[in-house]
């Protein structure tokens, strides 16, 4: 088991603590001494190259892959939402949205949680009705519905359209607002990042190499800048001209 | 006209009426009347042969030794049934057919779950499968026979034995073809392993389980034509048996007709349960 239930004692409960994570594949480390903590109602964003190591630290948190050292505790099993939708095709909607919940109120409770992503009228629809965004709000609504302390999203926009995904961004922070997890978003878009996140880490080579707050607005120039040079991209682009 | 065409300029004659224009809407027109002509013919090729056989039987031009008449076949099927012989033997025969295939169903299933699931019960039972499966079940037809005789057993097993594979090896496929990432998904979602199995590894396996019933239906049939046609003292296979001993051609022909109207009906059956159960599956289902 890779996660351990720890009561919280803090006055503010963490959604989860890493203490020294270490994941290594054979002889090659993946991740050596990570140490990451993320409060309840908390946006931490992870950015990094390809290869870096973000999305092995996702997994060892979502509790899929097995540790090689540290500890990771979280007083909860997380709830995840992957780039793809993974809906099951051969159930209907709040089928798909109640999956693990305990019988009882579960169609209730799926179908409030379907409203709160705008598809409240589509319960009894089959995925295969629904558009690319449509898909990614009820994988959101499915893990929402489980009220998860912590929330992993695994580059959850990152096939989708452009306008849909400014709309799905409006909606993650309303949700996120409402709900109040703490929220681990591994993704390669900073300007994703910096619309999201109240802290952003950048992730090289198995640790994390540069933290970012961005507290409030109007930093945002800066915070691409810096961002974007410590994931190596050298030349300084410029941001693209502002249409608003 | 000649001299029209010649001073014409380019634009006129783009704006000309012209009498080969119908030439562009020639192949959609003769794709409809050939859809339906093709619908048709498709029914008319086999009425007509009916008609020449019939015709060819009255005219005694064919024996009724080789061949009756496909109204003989009729009245044969209308005699034989009110005699009361017809119904009873149709139901030993589909009697025989529907215990086989529940048992060869059952243990193809039980065994296709089994290595399905388990990396031990595929190493333990797999290769075993495998290679009895490389042996047309057919061929075991003599061995069954010393074992059970020819009664009802013999024609059970062998019924189940041609159902077992098929059923088995697309059970065990479908298991193998269920997404890995539905099956992660479960996890996180908190499912525990009979949950999973319920609601992702079953319903992800179905359209392959459903395709292996289907060449079970066909197998199963073909499995009881051999075992009623030796030995049997009932069903259709013996109706059929009994009539060659009398050269009763117009029953063996009835006996073939009847055979091929229940396969047909069992392929029904099984696509009716694809169109049921796979209502979801873009390339079943249809309806919404």
């Amino acid at each position: 088991m890779t996660l351990h239930v720890a009561p919280s004692a803090a006055a503010v409960s963490p959604a989860v603590v890493v203490t020294n994570l270490r994941r290594a594949y054979g002889h090659r480390v993946v991740i050596e001494n990570l140490n990451l903590r993320i409060e309840r109602g908390e946006f931490v964003a992870l950015l990094g190259e390809s290869g870096c190591g973000k999305t092995t630290l996702l997994r060892a948190l979502a509790g899929l892959d097995p540790i090689d050292g540290g500890r990771i505790a979280a007083p909860r099993r997380p709830a995840v939402v992957f780039q793809e939708h993974r809906l099951l095709p051969w159930d209907s909607l709040w089928r798909n949205v109640s999956l693990g919940l305990q019988a009882g109120n579960a169609r209730e409770r799926a179908a409030a949680a379907l409203a709160e992503v705008g598809l409240g009228d589509r319960l009894d629809d089959w995925p295969r009705n629904l558009s690319g965004g449509q898909a990614q709000r009820v994988a959101l609504a499915r893990a929402l519905v489980q009220e998860p302390e912590l929330l992993l999203l695994d580059e959850p926009f990152a096939a989708l359209d452009a306008l849909t995904r400014i709309r799905m961004h409006d909606l993650v922070r309303e949700l996120v607002t409402t709900h109040r997890p703490g929220v681990l978003l591994v993704t390669h878009d900073v300007d994703e990042a910096i619309a999201l996140a109240d802290r952003i880490l950048v992730m090289r080579e198995g640790r994390i190499a540069f933290v970012y707050r961005t507290d409030g607005r109007g930093k945002t120039s800066i915070a691409r800048t810096e961002l974007l040079t410590e994931l190596g991209v050298s030349a300084v682009h410029p941001i693209p001209a502002r249409i608003f | 006209m000649s001299n029209l065409e010649q001073t014409a300029s380019p634009v006129a004659y783009d704006a000309e009426p012209r009498g080969d224009t119908t030439a562009t809407y020639l192949p959609r027109r003769r794709l409809e009347i050939g859809r339906r002509g093709l619908q048709l013919l498709s029914w008319l090729a086999p009425a007509i042969l009916l008609v020449v056989w019939e015709l060819l039987a009255q005219g005694g031009w064919l024996s009724p030794q080789v061949l009756p008449a496909p109204s003989k076949v009729i009245k044969t099927a209308f005699k034989l049934t009110t005699s009361g012989s017809l119904l009873n033997d149709l139901g030993v025969s589909l009697l025989r057919a529907v215990a086989g295939f529940a048992i060869g169903g059952a243990v193809g299933f039980t065994l296709g779950i089994l290595v399905g699931f388990s990396r031990i019960a595929e190493a333990a039972i797999d290769r075993s499968v495998q290679m009895i499966r490389a042996i047309p079940f057919l061929a075991l037809l003599p061995l069954v026979i010393v074992w059970l005789g020819v009664g009802e057993a013999e024609k059970i097993f062998l019924v189940a034995l041609g159902v077992t594979f098929p059923i088995y090896i697309n059970t065990n496929l479908g298991i193998r073809q269920v997404d890995p990432k539905l099956i992660e998904l479960g996890r996180i979602q908190g499912l525990g392993t009979l949950k999973l199995i319920r609601r992702i590894v079953l319903p992800g396996a179905l359209p392959s389980i459903l395709t292996g019933v289907r060449y079970a239906l066909a197998t199963a049939w073909l499995a009881l034509v051999v075992a009623e046609t030796i030995g049997a003292q009932s069903g259709i296979g013996f109706l059929a048996m009994d009539a060659r001993e009398f050269l009763r051609t117009d029953v063996i022909v009835l006996t073939i007709v009847i055979y091929a109207l229940i396969g047909v009906a069992a392929d029904g059956i099984a696509r009716f349960l694809e169109r049921r159960l796979l209502a979801w599956h873009p390339n079943y289902g249809g309806a919404r």
